[in-house]
């Protein structure tokens, strides 16, 4: 059994780590129940009950989100629908070259400014029937309160006929319906109509003006105002260090804490380059030379460090017990925060196919699970090797201990070694 | 122009600037205290403690403060996670930003202006005591205010400027709690592993465990590991089919696809107006701390009125943050590994260096230019292995979360981070990582390796691979 103080230490550290990934796996949970929802056909019993539904589309096929049915919006939404209605009528009774003919009429003839580039951006492999349609929709929604419905129209279910892809609602989506009649209840699935989402208007203002203020705020400008505040800054801090009777060239606890964990890198990375210079080959003089130069300066390094972490030291013995509490203080600043110019507004991260995704955010958790074990690894150093290492009073240390400390330390855990008593055959 | 224009501003307005300055600072702070407050506490009056202790704990505590109450009541800490509000759209994270691994500390749950839900006012005041000492806050009055939170409002104040004065508070606490509208990757560097959390608070054993237990703890986390992984793989494969189902449906060009977040807003209309809701809240505090930036010079002025309000503090002999157990404990971890490899160094070195006197001897002129170019080209090697590590791996790192964007690959015009630049990234740092862990390892081989010298009549087998 491991002595109490120990246990504690460790058990928590080990409870620690694996609160940490519980939180990510339930996170990851949490979008993944999301995706799952997405990916399935939205059904309609999630749709908000008071429906506007305009007229050709049922209520199951017409998942338009919070149109809110005030009595304005239902009459534009009336005519928008007696303008769709005519539309498909008049597609239906007339050629497809006719059809293109008229429909570039009807969009000549719309008043609102929407930009055609766009739809015909959108439209892509949809057969252009759609067009006119996503015209008249833009042009006969004219409040701007009013968010923009998906565009569920039954013109675009005409055109799925077109489509190679087998589409997952019934027979109706392939019949040239008249939009009067309702065909068979269909569904939304974002596979097959996906790209026909648009996001609400207010939607858009808001986040193009969130991601506009947050530029600004990001942005460091040099203006007079702002170095007079910078200098006004400065000078309260000096004040304040000042009235409070401060040696001033104390470290906080943050501080040192950061510079022993530059020193603890300092270390990994000085040993790798010895180790790598013990174990090149030199050549001839010239090489020998420089091994010899690079492992001097490297022991150089070495007592630089040693000589910081004794002034580090130095701080932390000179101290007093102040009134402060005693214990441990949390890590109150995130660990991106210590950096110089942390990028508070989003930067974009393109990939392009769904393998590279999977690698990159499978390295991501490896780097993370890595970092976890170093830390564990210290910090199971720290507490174990001294229980097996000093010479014990009762004796050797029992084996079973040996064996497990091993395993810990050595194999992260994974891996026993065995022991065997070699007992002379008497 | 806009600039002759605001610096008028301010001298004309110099009387009602400041009432602005404060108005849009306590719009900007996350339960951010009225600007009566602000004024009440100069005159260090009680009143406007509480508010001030509660706006410094949600600012000071690790967690972001405005987690909506969740529905269950806060439960005893075991339960480490954040809970989230159910309804809240679900930003997909392929790696959830690991800065922010669980804190150890109960969620305070507080609920922003309205109530005051979470820790009781005394485990507040601790937290903020506590977080302002280790950041070096010195001023001693902080500390000896009574833990009731009745008192202290003007030391308060002086505590808030100081925050704001040594860093950008305001932008950190905004990006805290920043709504985040697109599928985001974090790909902080140098994460801090889970803090040592209150000392055995939550989750230490009571009494001597058997290191089996430890033994099992590990396995069980390697497991939860894996887990990990296969989850996250599927969900990189759900959310690639998301991105290229909604492809060409943005409004903005460069992102040109939909993300979870706002695909989940078209399909629940209720959560896309809460998710507006709390896009525009976000603007008008963004709004605030861009006004508050402009006005902040007379913040200062007046705040040299109040550290001047204040008694000050009698002469004692200097007072010194105290660094926690742990930090000592790193401290000398560090100094014996550092000790070690200056013990190992010098052992290669001075062999070396006799042998090589030895050979030289008289250097002729040919010798002394080649030793110079040696010289140089050593102290550069070594000046770029310094730089590695002061300032924290190759500049440029990509910090913070990153919004996934699905596109064709393109030339190297237009922003945004290339996902095989960021690959290779970690690949190396994994390589670094692994390097350092195999080091630790070997190391504590070789100690038990002594120890099993020192224990005679064994054998030990070590396991295949070694």
């Amino acid at each position: 059994m491991l002595p109490a103080g120990c246990s504690r230490r460790l058990v928590a550290e080990l409870r620690d780590a694996l609160d940490a990934c519980a939180e990510r796996q339930r996170r990851l949970e949490r979008s993944l129940r999301a995706c799952r929802r997405l990916l399935r056909p939205w059904e309609a019993a999630e749709l908000p009950a008071a429906e506007p539904t305009p007229a050709p589309e049922t209520q199951e096929e017409a998942p338009s989100p919070a149109c809110t049915p005030s009595p304005q919006d239902l009459k534009e939404l009336e005519l928008l629908t007696q303008t769709l209605e005519k539309a498909v009528r008049v597609r239906k009774s007339v050629s497809k070259a006719a059809e293109r003919h008229k429909a570039l009429s009807l969009k000549s003839g719309s008043t609102a400014a929407s930009a055609p580039s766009r739809v015909s951006g959108q439209a892509g492999r949809r057969a252009s029937e759609t067009k006119p349609l996503r015209c008249i929709h833009q042009t006969g929604v004219p409040a701007e309160g009013l968010p923009e419905c998906r565009l569920l129209s039954a013109g675009d279910r005409t055109c799925k006929g077109k489509g190679a892809r087998a589409t997952k609602p019934g027979p109706g989506l392939r019949d040239q319906l008249p939009l009067a009649a309702p065909p068979a209840p269909e569904v939304f699935t974002l596979k097959e109509k996906g790209v026909l989402l648009k996001l609400p208007t207010a939607y858009r203002k808001a986040a193009s003006q969130n991601s506009r203020l947050w530029t600004q705020l990001s942005s460091t400008q040099t203006s007079d105002s702002v170095d007079a505040a910078t200098n006004a800054k400065t000078q309260f801090l000096q004040k304040m260090k000042m009235a409070s009777g401060w040696p001033g060239s104390g470290l906080s606890a943050a501080e040192v804490e950061a510079e022993v964990g530059l020193l603890w890198k300092a270390c990994s990375l000085l040993r790798q380059r010895m180790e790598e210079e013990l174990l090149a080959d030199c050549a001839d003089w010239v090489q020998e030379y420089h091994c010899l130069l690079t492992l001097e300066g490297l022991q150089a390094i070495t007592g630089q460090c040693l000589h910081r972490l004794q002034e580090l030291r130095a701080e932390m013995v000179g101290q007093q017990l102040g009134p402060w509490p005693e214990e441990r203080c949390p890590r109150a600043s995130g660990s991106c925060e210590g950096r110089t110019d942390p990028t508070w507004s989003s930067q974009l991260l393109l990939y392009s196919s769904t393998a590279e995704l999977q690698t990159l955010a499978a390295l991501r958790l490896r780097v993370a699970m890595l970092e976890q074990q170093i830390h564990l690894e210290k910090v199971l150093m720290a507490e174990l090797l001294p229980l097996v290492s000093t010479p014990e009073a009762q004796g050797p240390p029992p084996l079973a201990l040996c064996r497990a400390v091993h395993s810990l330390l050595c194999e992260g855990g994974e891996r026993f070694l065995t022991i065997l008593r070699d007992e002379p055959a008497s | 122009m806009g600039r002759r224009r605001r610096a008028e501003q301010e001298r004309a307005g110099a009387a009602g600037a400041l009432p602005d300055a404060i108005a849009a600072l306590s719009r900007t702070l996350p339960a951010g205290p009225s600007p009566e407050t602000f004024r009440r506490a100069k005159f260090d009056r009680p009143e406007a403690a509480p508010p001030l202790w509660r706006m410094l704990f949600l600012a000071l505590s690790p967690l972001p403060g405005d987690c909506a109450p969740a529905p269950r009541a806060p439960p005893a800490p075991p339960a480490l996670g954040k809970p989230r509000p159910p309804r809240a759209p679900p930003t997909a994270s392929p790696a959830p930003a690991g800065s922010r691994a669980p804190q150890p500390w109960p969620c305070p749950l507080a609920a922003g202006a309205s109530g005051s839900c979470g820790p009781a006012p005394e485990a507040q005041v601790r937290l903020v005591k506590r977080a302002l000492r280790s950041q070096g806050y010195p001023r001693r009055a902080l500390a000896q205010l009574p833990e009731d939170g009745a008192r202290g409002s003007r030391e308060l104040l002086l505590a808030l400027a100081w925050l704001l004065a040594r860093g950008p508070l305001l932008e950190r606490l905004l990006g805290r709690t920043r709504v985040r509208l697109g599928d985001e990757v974090a790909l902080c560097q140098g994460e801090a592993p889970a803090s040592p959390g209150p000392p055995a608070a939550c989750g230490g054993a009571d009494g001597p465990v058997d290191i089996r237990h430890l033994q099992w703890l590990m396995g069980k986390l390697r497991l939860q590991w894996r887990n990990l992984m296969t989850s996250q793989q599927e969900q990189c494969a759900l959310l690639g089919k998301i991105h290229s189902y909604t492809r060409g449906c943005h409004s903005d060009r460069s992102l040109g696809h939909l993300s979870v977040a706002e695909t989940e807003m078209l399909r629940d209309p209720e959560g896309g107006r809460q998710l507006l809701r709390r896009l525009e809240s976000e603007n008008a505090r963004l709004e605030a701390a861009l006004a508050w930036r402009r006005r902040e010079l007379v913040f200062w002025q007046w705040m040299d009125t109040v550290l001047g309000a204040c008694p000050l503090e009698a002469a004692q002999p200097p007072f010194l943050p105290r660094i926690p157990e742990s930090g000592a404990d790193q401290l000398e971890m560090v100094a014996q590994q550092l000790q070690a490899l200056h013990e190992e160094l010098q052992g290669a070195v001075e062999p070396r260096r006799a042998a090589w006197e030895a050979r030289v001897g008289g250097s002729g002129s040919e010798w002394s230019a080649l030793q110079r170019a040696t010289q140089e080209a050593v102290g550069q090697e070594l000046a770029a292995l310094r730089r590695a590590w002061e300032e924290g791996g190759a500049p440029a790192q990509p910090h913070g979360p990153c919004r996934l964007v699905k596109s064709d690959a393109r030339a190297s015009g237009g922003p945004g981070l290339r996902a095989a630049e960021v690959i290779g990234a970690l690949r190396s740092r994994e390589a670094c990582l692994e390097a350092v862990l195999r080091q630790l390892q070997s190391q504590c081989r070789q100690e038990l390796a002594q120890l099993a010298a020192a224990l005679p009549g064994l054998i030990w087998i070590l396991p295949p691979g070694h």
